[in-house]
């Protein structure tokens, strides 16, 4: 369980789990905030969508997760083991409680309880930060990067999770409410990015450390394939704002190929995400 | 003073000491290296980041080569990063830890110090 193969299968597994969590959330953000004078029915759907990817990957990560903990050579290890990982473990409490708080999340969106079910979302989000090397440390440097993971995470899910509902809006409404909803999710989009670009920054000094790193690393190649995607992103994301927002209504075909690129990228830089934190980061010290 | 903020944050960064990706040994009792006159009742491993104890395993290997440790690693209370693992030690000689840690970053590490008792 401990080769390269196994380490991207969990990681891609984890980085599908989150992407259906940020999806969740970021589907009830957008519908408590920017489309709260819309009921718009398919956010729903993409909601409960968005709960289904996130507990099957999660179910996938689980497994792979503990037949790892277990070094297991057997399906009968992996069985064994689950109870332990269930209940004994951070993993396992915080990937049960992620899971419930979703499907309460989702059921409460579906009652149209939107702003609580944000909220939950938004816990079941940040919880990821608890499974990272900040959430492992006690000392100053762990609690800088639990904080900046949490920002970090949040400002992903308010951006990328959104997208799938923008899109649907953009669809759906009448041509000066897309226009509006392009324009006001703009400045949101552009503080998620400041946020993302920042917490980044900050992860790079303390997990990597020196720019070489970023080609002869496995953590480092990883991030850097990470940050092109980050970047292909913000440019289709400006070209939105510049360019085919302004279009509309003509540009609205253009503007929905756009989102669905940028729903493809972004679950793309979240599956590097996931498959990042199977490998260990060059900046810091190993005493052994 | 708001000039100052990026500043002061990468002055903090700055300050911010080296850390340790997963979990690895920061001290045991007895030290790694270490001679102690008498044996003891059991190890303490003292890690860089918190445990998931059950997945966790040491081994304490005598001079004959029979293992002496006589229970899983135990949880410390109130320290998530450090584990106790009892031994029966009867014989002086140089005693071989092995241990395998698993951080609650899911992240496996594993290595080895040995110690001496002398008496």
């Amino acid at each position: 369980m401990d080769s390269l193969a196994w380490m991207l299968l969990r990681g891609a597994f984890r980085g599908a789990s989150v992407a259906g969590a940020f999806c969740g959330f970021g589907t009830m953000f957008l519908a408590a905030t920017l489309l709260r004078r819309h009921d718009l029915r398919g956010l729903r759907a993409i909601a409960w969508v968005s709960l289904s990817l996130a507990l099957g990957a999660g179910l996938g990560w689980f497994l792979l997760q503990t037949a790892d903990f277990a070094s297991a050579q057997s399906l009968s290890d992996v069985i064994g083991a689950i109870p332990i990982v269930a209940q004994d473990t951070r993993f396992g409490n915080l990937l049960l409680a992620r899971s419930a708080a979703l499907i309460l999340a989702t059921m409460l969106f579906q009652a149209k309880l939107v702003r609580p079910a944000m909220l939950i979302a938004a816990g079941a989000v940040i919880a990821e930060s608890w499974l990272g090397h900040g959430g492992a440390m006690a000392d100053v440097t762990g609690h800088i990067l639990l904080a900046v993971s949490i920002a970090h995470l949040f400002a992903g899910a308010a951006w990328l999770g959104a997208l799938p509902a923008l899109r649907l809006a953009i669809k759906t409404l009448p041509e000066p409410d897309a226009r509006r909803l392009g324009q006001d999710f703009s400045p949101l989009g552009i503080a998620c990015v400041v946020t993302l670009l920042a917490t980044a920054t900050i992860q790079y000094i303390l997990l990597i450390g020196r720019p070489a790193a970023l080609f002869t690393t496995a953590y480092g190649l990883t991030a850097s394939a990470k940050i092109l995607l980050l970047i292909g992103l913000i440019t289709l994301a400006a070209r939105n704002r510049q360019v085919l927002v302004p279009g509309l209504p003509a540009a609205r075909s253009a503007l929905l190929r756009s989102i669905d690129v940028e729903i493809m990228v972004g679950l793309a830089v979240l599956i590097a995400a996931g498959v990042i934190l199977q490998f260990e980061p060059p900046g810091m010290v190993m005493v052994q | 003073m708001k000039s100052f903020a990026p500043l002061a944050c990468i002055l903090a960064l700055a300050s911010v000491t080296p850390a340790f990706a997963h979990a690895f040994l920061k001290h045991a009792t007895p030290g790694v290296g270490s001679v102690v006159a008498a044996p003891p009742a059991s190890l303490l491993l003292a890690y860089t980041e918190n445990l998931e104890v059950p997945f966790c395993t040491v081994t304490v290997t005598g001079p004959a080569g029979a293992q002496v440790q006589t229970a899983r690693p135990r949880p410390v209370p109130g320290e998530p990063a450090e584990i106790a693992v009892p031994v029966h030690i009867t014989a002086p000689g140089t005693y071989k830890v092995s241990w395998h840690a698993l951080s609650v970053d899911t992240h496996k590490t594993q290595g080895t110090f040995s110690f001496t008792v002398s008496q």
